[in-house]
């Protein structure tokens, strides 16, 4: 529990109007060398992030006066960093607006600690332009090469179709964050066919097949009842 | 009160008319057929005698009398036999003692031998008569006891109420000489509702405002006064002073009372314009009474259920309550226990010390926090506040999800076995994951740690069947049908195994929401398995 400290000291910003939370979070966070703000309402984390330019978001939904989605959405207009949302129910319509509204990823309350450093890892590590632009991702006997739009499983070629093979892409370029069905099809299919939820269903389930195990259970493209899809994380997590 | 069906006198019953239905031609010619009936009988029988006078004597004609004045006693009673014997004397002088034709008699010995047979005649006619009143009385009781036997068998036997009243009805058209019987219940608040009626079975149009008046008053309308003891009219047909204005009773109205209180009103209208007798009055007044017995078991019987119900209710809620309270005090009561000791013991405490005990509270925490989760899933499942989202879905895609909210070392015990191309089930995804999730960590915490779980899915006619199997001591038999209830807890499983008494409780529940079963068997050569079965999507909809 106590690794993970990155060399440079990140920031994180926590806008969450409950006290307790923000104390925990704030020990929680400092303990694994990250500066952390705090900040008690929507207004005030605003101001703070133009302020303080955090390297992430903690952002509450369920928020005093401005609702934790307008935040996002206001945010959004000019911050580029990864906002991880909170929300307090699983079937919360806001979680999914948000992630829509560019939020990066979200905890349901309560959340356990190692989840939470899990999920900012990941959103640190994508969004740090120091990073090397990733040209390919491995999770098990997965490797997708992005340059070459090679699929190997177990060394064997995966013959994909394109539509197949962007779905997988964007999936494991985000691996181990939520990536929500209207991202995908905005992004594999055009703007036009956000709602189309049905089709991206079928293409996820055929691609299921090509790299999934029969017999067992998805190891790769997991769902995300109500949100989308996720991939699995990949080896570079696992070892962390 | 309760109505006293014995007369107030307390005496035998004084030779009335017999009361029941077969015997009313009887009851007519005692009435009105006795006389012309002793008359004609006397008058022939002197005719058939006539040719023997001059063969045999006065005195043996005499005898020839005495038992046809004795079968007129027994068919019309003593009245019409005096009249036979009045009647034969008068012939036996006319026609047998001489000088014939004239009421004189010559001879002392004649008169002294007609006036001994008029003396016999009326002696015997007497006790002739006497004899069947007594045999038709004794009649009537036995018939009137048969009918209060047979209601209280019923009464006892029958669970039905709505049965009971309606033998009750029946029988006492039947038995009782009433031309129609209503059987009405209510205690005074609100219309007295009928609950069975027997003979006419049009009521009077006034019959239920005066069953509201019995019940409102308690007090019988129409009932014979047991005091008279004249024959004519018993019943009372005056309506309560007053009371109803221009209302008037063709009918017995008699509340059903109980020590407790009002349960009914009995209505009896009699047959015959002459109303009910004492004897009927009486009978009336006994089925009443065991009526009203009948109904106020049955009433009790509805209180003592619906008391049983409500005590059932109270002491789940009471178990439930003490359950929920523990589950959510006990890790509260540790971790604060474990925190509030390491602040006390200051900065005396080593930091390895403090880390363990930071890691009691945190799990202590865990498991807190999974009580309250699991507590507000059931709560809105329950209350059906948690609406399932039916979509078609993968059981293998709802498995891996289910799978990916395990911890690593978890899910890396568990191995899935699923056949190829099932079918898919319409389900709430998230409600069915959850479902998944808490048996296969019900199968990893009551398992030996490191051994493996065993996930298969198949597919059978129209359902797709999900076993979860592991490796531990199994359910004994006698708690398989407990392990699905809140907070049960097996005896196999040692000591607290940490979870919260509630993931099978909220997986069954989910399960029984999506029209599916889930029970528990034994696995081979050990350990439990779990059964989730599941309608399979275009069996019936899509």
């Amino acid at each position: 529990m106590t690794e993970g400290a990155p060399e440079r000291h990140a920031r994180i910003l926590v806008i969450d109007d409950e006290e307790q939370i923000r104390r925990a979070l704030k020990s929680v966070l400092q303990a694994r060398h990250y500066d952390v703000d705090l900040a008690a309402s929507a207004e005030e984390g605003i101001e703070l992030t133009a302020e303080r330019t955090p390297d992430a978001i903690i952002l509450d939904l369920t928020l005093p006066s401005m609702s934790g989605l307008e935040a996002c959405s206001r945010l959004r207009e000019w911050y580029e960093g990864p906002i991880l949302v909170l929300s307090v129910c699983s079937g919360d319509a806001d979680k999914i607006a948000a992630l829509d509204l560019g939020a990066d990823d979200y905890l349901t309350k309560p959340f356990s600690t190692g989840e939470l450093l899990a999920r900012l890892r990941a959103l640190l590590r994508r969004a740090s332009p120091a990073g090397s632009p990733v040209n390919e991702v491995i999770s098990g006997d997965l490797r997708i090469d992005f340059a070459r739009r090679l699929v190997t499983l177990r060394g064997a070629h995966v013959k994909l179709t394109r539509i197949e093979f962007e779905i997988l892409a964007l999936l494991a370029r985000n691996a181990g964050r939520v990536v929500t069905s209207s991202m995908l099809l905005e992004n594999v299919w055009g703007p036009e066919y956000v709602r189309d939820t049905q089709t991206l269903r079928v293409h996820v389930s055929h691609l299921r097949k090509k790299i999934e195990t029969p017999g067992d259970v998805p190891r790769f493209v997991l769902t995300e009842p109500s949100v989308g899809f996720r991939f699995a994380e990949t080896d570079e997590d696992r070892s962390r | 009160m309760i109505l006293d069906a014995s007369p107030p006198g307390g005496g035998p019953n004084r030779g009335r008319a017999c009361y029941a239905p077969h015997m009313d031609w009887r009851r007519d010619i005692t009435r009105w057929g006795g006389y012309p009936l002793a008359a004609v009988a006397i008058g022939l029988s002197s005719l058939a005698f006539f040719p023997l006078r001059g063969i045999v004597s006065a005195p043996v004609v005499m005898l020839f009398y005495v038992p046809i004045i004795v079968a007129i006693a027994r068919v019309s009673g003593t009245k019409a036999s005096a009249c036979a014997a009045a009647l034969a004397f008068l012939f036996i002088d006319l026609l047998y003692i001489p000088p014939y034709y004239r009421l004189t008699i010559e001879s002392l010995p004649e008169w002294i031998g007609l006036i001994i047979f008029l003396v016999v005649a009326l002696i015997s006619g007497q006790q002739t008569g006497r004899l069947r009143e007594r045999e038709r009385a004794a009649l009537r009781r036995q018939s009137e006891l048969e009918l209060l036997n047979r209601l209280s068998f019923r009464i006892a036997s029958e669970h039905s109420i709505t049965a009971t009243a309606q033998y009750v009805a029946e029988q006492v058209v039947r038995v009782g000489n009433a031309r129609r019987t209503a059987l009405y219940r209510g205690d005074g608040e609100g219309e007295p509702r009928c609950v069975a009626s027997a003979g006419d079975t049009t009521s009077a149009s006034n019959e239920q405002a005066l069953a509201q008046w019995v019940l409102t008053a308690d007090k019988a309308v129409g009932y014979p006064s047991l005091h008279e003891e004249s024959e004519e009219h018993p019943v009372a047909t005056v309506p309560p002073d007053g009371a109803l204005p221009g209302v008037t009773a063709d009918a017995v109205f008699l509340p059903l009372q109980t020590v407790q209180g009002l349960e009914g009103v009995f209505v009896a209208q009699p047959a015959s314009e002459s109303g009910f007798g004492q004897d009927e009055a009486r009978l009336l007044v006994s089925v009443a009474n065991l009526t009203a017995a009948a109904f106020e078991r049955e009433r009790l019987a509805d209180e003592a259920a619906h008391t049983h119900a409500l005590r059932e209710t109270d002491r789940m809620k009471t178990t439930l309550v003490s359950s929920v309270s523990h589950e959510l005090k006990t890790p509260l009561a540790a971790a604060t226990a474990r925190v509030t000791g390491l602040i006390d013991e200051g900065a005396s405490c080593d930091s390895e010390r403090v880390r363990t005990e930071l890691v009691a509270v945190s799990e202590d925490l865990v498991r807190l926090d999974a009580s309250i989760g699991d507590l507000l899933d059931l709560s809105r499942l329950e209350s059906d506040a948690w609406r399932p989202n039916l979509v078609a879905e993968d059981v293998s895609d709802v498995l891996g999800t289910a799978l990916s909210r395990l911890s690593r070392h978890q899910a890396e015990r568990i191995t899935f076995s699923l056949e190829p191309d099932l079918p898919p089930v319409t389900v709430d995804f998230s409600q069915l994951a959850r479902a998944f999730v808490n048996l296969m960590e019900n199968a990893l915490t009551y398992s030996p740690a490191g051994s493996p779980v065993t996930v298969g899915a198949n597919a059978t006619a129209g359902n797709v069947i999900i076993s979860i199997e592991d490796r531990g001591p199994g359910v004994p038999d006698a708690e398989k049908p407990l392990v699905f209830d809140k907070f049960f807890r097996g005896s196999t499983s040692g000591a607290s195994p940490g979870g919260t008494g509630l993931g099978l409780a909220i997986a069954s529940e989910i399960v029984r929401s999506h029209d599916g079963t889930l029970t528990v068997e034994d696995a081979a050569p050990r350990g439990a398995r779990f059964v989730m079965t599941l309608p399979a999507t275009g069996g019936t909809s899509d």
